[in-house]
């Protein structure tokens, strides 16, 4: 599989402190890659590098093959950018602004035309497209930051929080046009302080603090990197002595505790045990009113990771 | 997923005119600069006229008028018109943000630079353009006929050409502190130093001639052979600044009078009772004058513009 963003020994300093640190990353085509990390983690100073709004210390970055460095166009022609809070011009309308954009990416008079309404109805955003963009709110801001990423259907989208100041229906809006995105054949790189928003449309992840890099694989198989206890919490209408005794033979179980007719079961694997555990419930004379595995999302994973890296740091 | 191609250099460089135009024809400031050109060109126009009827005194027919009025706004005008015009053109895209998306696009920084500039200069033309119109159609209803309106082209491009040398220096400040505060701050500094330093200099020093090596009003000198020997003389002869910001002016006298000369000469305090006079320092063709003072505003625009381009060229945006 060919790479859309790869980086080098990247790093970046501002003065002593270094925001990006032999940063070697990996994003495959076609993919939508998550770009995980607590405020201050590097993941914005790394985008900046990659657009060429910043250059590198040490180390290099190749879009799609190409080295980024200074004002390479034919490298932005395939770079659509969204940056984080993106701020425009007030003066100008969003129709203008999109018009000239439009036509730095080459789009002809006609494609602009046909093409801008879309996008506008596309972002949700479409019956103020003529209105001055100062006089947009934050969130109509946000959805024009993502219209002009995707303006010129570029091959690699790197879109740096673009839920921020949105609402929780502009969030879910926008995750699902980014899940369009990549339907058309784009590359996503998704920076992302939601984990949730990462888990629900990235299908690769990197994990990233003090400019470092974490890990970066496929979320399934980073969650099954991180040996860790998943625990499985249960809800049965009756709670007997019996059901507790056979659960805790179960040889995956490490810990049964109990809580009225509540179980918190700790389990020493990462396989998915929770028919075994709801058959012994069952053959103990139980009946479940919930469960719920824990332990084993990316959130989990992500809060193991910057605990661990915090620790090492600390040390 | 459409496979895009570059946009030609010239597509490039008309979109971000367009941006900047659309920035420009909008900007309060310009406007309002704009209204307080036009209040003074009228002021101008009106004032002698307005005089003479209140001591009734009839407004005589002055069929130069025109030709020697220029654009109505002077040196002050061409500085102000250059400030609000460019002070936020590269400085206030990195105080917003809005310099991001645009860096990001698939256009080198060089394009940027050179179709903000050129917005700022059609932005001028066309200000400048009406304000001469404006001047010209005035003058001939006060005035009656004019003479030589056929060279108020000369007008405009040197007006321009003034005003683009205030532009290169405030761009340079705008884009090496990336803050509008100080390109301003340091605009007007330059702005009112030159014009005590030259005044101050060219009156009393026998150095004025350095100042025509500096942005501005320049020297003091006057028009003719041989410099006036008493007040009377130093209030009515014609008196000619030769720095950047009289370029206009100064090409239409010398096209008008070629073979005119430059006197320069300072204030000499002799005492309580004698009072002052004026000693000739030198005199040099005013064709040298012209051309000195093209020639420096070559240079200053070229030095600055260079600097501007370069902070932009090099620039990283790290916030």
């Amino acid at each position: 599989m060919s790479l859309a963003i790869e980086t080098a020994n990247l790093t970046k300093r501002y003065g002593r402190l270094t925001a990006v640190d032999k940063l070697s990353l990996n994003v495959s085509a076609n993919t939508i890659h998550g770009f995980l990390g607590p405020n201050g983690a590097g993941k914005t100073t790394t985008i900046k590098v990659l657009v060429g709004l910043l250059k590198p210390d040490e180390g290099e970055a190749r879009i799609f093959g190409e080295e980024v460095s200074g004002d390479k166009a034919d490298v932005k022609l395939k770079i659509g950018y969204m940056p984080e809070l993106p701020k425009f011009p007030k003066h100008l309308k969003g129709s203008e602004l999109l018009d000239i954009y439009g036509r730095m990416y080459g789009l002809s008079e006609q494609q602009r035309r046909d093409e801008l309404p879309k996008l506008f109805d596309s972002v949700g955003l479409k019956g103020r497209e003529n209105d001055l963009i100062g006089k947009y709110s934050k969130g109509m801001q946000q959805r024009l930051g993502i219209a002009q990423a995707l303006l010129s259907e570029p091959e690699l989208v790197i879109l740096d929080e673009p839920s921020l100041g949105l609402d929780p229906v502009g969030m879910v809006e926008v995750r699902e046009l980014i899940k369009g995105v990549v339907k058309a054949g784009m590359t996503v790189f998704l920076s992302s302080h939601l984990l949730f928003e990462v888990q629900q449309v990235c299908s690769h992840v990197t994990i990233i603090n003090r400019g470092v890099a974490l890990v970066s694989d496929t979320i399934e198989n980073v969650s099954h990197k991180i040996k860790g206890p998943a625990t499985l919490q249960i809800e049965v209408t009756k709670l007997t002595k019996t059901l507790v005794e056979n659960l805790r033979k179960l040889p995956f179980v490490t810990d049964v505790k109990t809580e009225d007719n509540k179980l918190n079961i700790s389990l020493g694997t990462q396989d998915d045990v929770r028919s075994q555990v709801s058959e012994t419930i069952t053959g103990s004379g139980g009946t479940i009113v919930s469960m719920n595995l824990t332990g084993q999302s990316l959130e989990d994973v992500f809060m193991q990771l910057i605990g661990k890296a915090g620790e090492e740091g600390g040390q | 997923m459409t496979k895009r191609t570059r946009a030609s250099w010239r597509t490039n460089f008309l979109a971000v005119v367009r941006y900047e135009l659309l920035w420009n024809i909008r900007k309060k400031k310009i406007l309002g600069v704009l209204i307080l050109a036009f209040a003074l060109a009228t002021l101008t126009l009106a004032l002698p006229v307005v005089l003479n009827n209140l001591n009734n005194l009839k407004t005589e027919p002055n069929p130069d008028y025109v030709i020697t009025t220029g654009t109505g706004i002077g040196s002050f005008g061409f500085f102000l018109f250059a400030l609000v015009s460019v002070m936020n053109s590269i400085s206030g895209e990195f105080e917003s943000g809005s310099i991001v998306p645009l860096l990001t696009k698939p256009i080198s920084r060089t394009t940027i630079y050179l179709g903000k500039i050129f917005a700022a200069l059609l932005t001028m033309l066309g200000a400048y353009t009406l304000l001469i119109i404006y001047l010209a159609a005035g003058g001939y209803i006060i005035y009656g006929p004019q003479n030589n309106l056929d060279l108020l082209f000369i007008t405009l491009l040197g007006s321009i050409v003034s005003t683009l040398v205030w532009m290169s220096i405030v761009l340079a400040a705008g884009s090496v502190s990336k803050s509008s505060m100080l390109a301003a701050l340091l605009g007007i500094g330059v702005w009112l130093g030159l014009n005590i330093t030259s005044g101050i200099l060219s009156a009393f020093s026998n150095q004025a001639a350095i100042m025509t090596y500096a942005p501005g009003n320049g020297a003091s000198g006057t028009l003719g052979t041989s410099p006036p020997t008493n007040q009377t003389n130093l209030i009515t002869m014609e008196s000619v600044s030769t720095g950047t910001d009289g370029i206009a002016t100064n090409l239409i006298t010398y096209v008008l009078h070629p073979s005119d000369n430059v006197t320069f000469s300072k204030i000499e305090i002799l005492g309580p009772r004698e009072g002052i006079r004026r000693v000739a320092l030198y005199s040099e063709p005013l064709s040298m004058v012209v051309a000195r003072s093209i020639a420096v505003a070559a240079v200053y625009i070229f030095v600055f513009n260079f600097i501007a381009w370069y902070a932009l060229k090099r620039a990283q945006v790290a916030e």
